[in-house]
């Protein structure tokens, strides 16, 4: 795959929002994941990835969305997905992951519908 | 410009030579008596002139030593194809002659010459018609180049493609060697099942990353499984490996087909952390044979679910929700099913190479309904009806399935099913 990918975050009072726009596969992934390495996360954030942009992804892209889970878990943040294309919605439920991400129509929802993180050191 | 006062002066006006040109007069001399006709004799080019039939007029001592011949053996008594090899002779008849005819001249052309010894000497050759005052053609001038270095050099590309044709040939051999130890070379045969399965790679240069296997556990009960890794190649086939003996060792540990995902999940966990995340969908199944058909529990992580096709021609999916795909979350949960299967039933385990290829080339895929679909419509189905019914509706796609695609189906002969 060759469309540009491009991994960008921005700072909301609620927690950083991800914004994942072109294809991510294994070329890309590892750009995806050093934006999540460098992402802000404080205890009872609300990490959004943004995923309205995104228009292929295979199984590295899953590996990035569980790798931001985990980051945001290890933190004792939260995670939601926002935007999240049709196409992935189906594999994440063929992957049993509809359960495990929050998932909102916009960031802006996401950002509305703000949920506390679990615990602040619940996560392993 | 830095106006210099020597005799920079002198050029220009009447071109006269200045007093440093002396030097360069002394060496134009000593030039000058490499005469035309030495220059001819010794250019490091071959040349020779011939009558319009071929026949040798004049040729230079430079391609004399080449060819190893004196002088008077050629001039007068041979002809210039006869100098050539066998082919070379046939394409200057065939295609040389006529082109010097029609146009006055020839170029470009890669021939060998047979030397006296009987060697072969790669040349470029070119060839001119010299006409007379009347027009008339007199005779053809040829020039020769020695071609042994081009030769050489593509001698060098063609040995360089074998060897690359030679390496992709190795790993072909090496992708499927590896891709045989990682599947089963024969089914067991379950007593009073009929089994089948079937595996084709997407591509022959890499191992493929689905597998499967069928074996027995202790008393009646058998365990199977149908999965696939993330990601192709060296790298997968070393998950995959790695899965398959986990799944048969944790099914040893503990039957339990909840279990023995709890127990692959927390190995591939552990074992790919951080940036190199490797993980798997699998369905795993334990079964019992019995006086009525057979009990089967199924647990699924991510996979596409199970389908059962049952003696009457119904068919369903066997749906395991919340099962996750295996290996990256360290809190994965999965959900298991139970099942009977009837004399005439047989379930089917698959990858999504089957339901994600495209068989209209577009980008429309096939899915998991259409495959219910089609087996309601094929039902009902023997494990190797199941099979070779499946294998003909890949062949139909044929390049339309991009990935590897993995099929076991199980069935318990039906009253109508011819018994061993």
């Amino acid at each position: 795959m060759s469309t540009d990918f491009a991994a960008t975050a921005h700072a909301t009072p609620s927690g950083p929002v991800l914004v994942l726009t072109g294809a991510i596969d294994a070329f890309t992934a590892p750009t995806a994941h050093d934006a999540i390495e460098h992402l802000t996360l404080r205890a009872g954030d609300q990490l959004v990835v943004d995923l309205s942009g995104l228009l292929f992804c295979d199984s590295s892209g899953i590996a990035t969305l569980i790798a931001a889970r985990e980051r945001a878990l290890t933190m004792g943040a939260a995670i939601a997905l926002a935007g999240v294309p049709r196409h992935l919605t189906r594999i994440l439920g063929l992957l049993g992951l509809g359960g495990v991400f929050p998932t909102y129509l916009t960031a802006d929802q996401a950002l509305q519908a703000r949920i506390v993180a679990p615990t602040v050191d619940g996560a392993v | 410009m830095c106006r210099t006062d020597d005799g920079e002066s002198s050029n220009g006006d009447d071109g006269a030579p200045g007093g440093d040109d002396d030097a360069v007069g002394a060496r134009f001399s000593a030039l000058l008596e490499d005469s035309a006709e030495d220059l001819y004799e010794h250019a490091p080019c071959g040349y020779l002139s011939t009558l319009m039939d071929g026949t040798i007029a004049r040729i230079n001592t430079t391609l004399l030593t080449w060819l190893g011949h004196r002088r008077d053996e050629l001039v007068g008594h041979r002809r210039f194809p006869e100098l050539l090899t066998v082919g070379g002779r046939m394409y200057y008849e065939t295609h040389i002659a006529p082109t010097l005819a029609m146009h006055g001249e020839a170029g470009g052309l890669a021939l060998e010459l047979r030397t006296a010894d009987g060697d072969r000497l790669p040349v470029l050759v070119t060839s001119t018609v010299k006409k007379g005052a009347d027009q008339a053609a007199q005779l053809i001038r040829i020039t020769i180049f020695d071609a042994r270095d081009r030769r050489a050099y593509e001698q060098e590309l063609l040995r360089a493609r074998q060897q690359a044709d030679s390496e992709r040939d190795r790993a072909q051999k090496l992708a499927s060697t590896l891709q045989q130890t990682l599947l089963p070379p024969v089914l067991m045969s379950v007593p009073g099942m009929e089994v089948a399965a079937y595996y084709h790679p997407a591509s022959v240069d890499e191992v493929g990353g689905d597998f499967y296997d069928l074996f027995p556990l202790t008393g009646e009960a058998w365990g199977f499984f149908l999965g696939d890794v993330s990601g192709k190649g060296a790298a997968a086939a070393v998950v995959t490996s790695l899965v398959r003996y986990t799944l048969r060792a944790a099914a040893v540990f503990d039957p339990d087909p909840v279990g023995v995902l709890d127990n692959l999940n927390a190995v591939l966990h552990q074992q790919y952390r951080g940036s190199d995340r490797r993980f798997c969908t699998v369905i795993y199944g334990s079964l019992v044979p019995d006086a009525t058909g057979c009990d089967v529990t199924l647990a699924s992580g991510g996979h596409p679910p199970a389908i059962v096709v049952r003696a009457d021609g119904t068919a369903e999916f066997l749906l395991t929700p919340g099962g996750m795909l295996v290996g990256p979350l360290h809190d994965a949960t999965f959900t298991k099913v139970d099942l009977h299967l009837a004399p005439g039933d047989t379930l089917l385990l698959y990858s999504d190479g089957l339901t994600e290829a495209r068989p209209t080339h577009d980008r429309t895929r096939y899915s998991e309904e259409q495959l219910l679909t089609f087996l309601e419509a094929s039902a009902p189905l023997t494990a190797s009806g199941t099979i070779s019914a499946l294998t003909g509706l890949l062949a139909g796609f044929s390049d339309g399935v991009e990935d590897d695609t993995a099929l076991l189906a199980l069935s318990v002969p039906g009253p109508a099913d011819s018994r061993p």
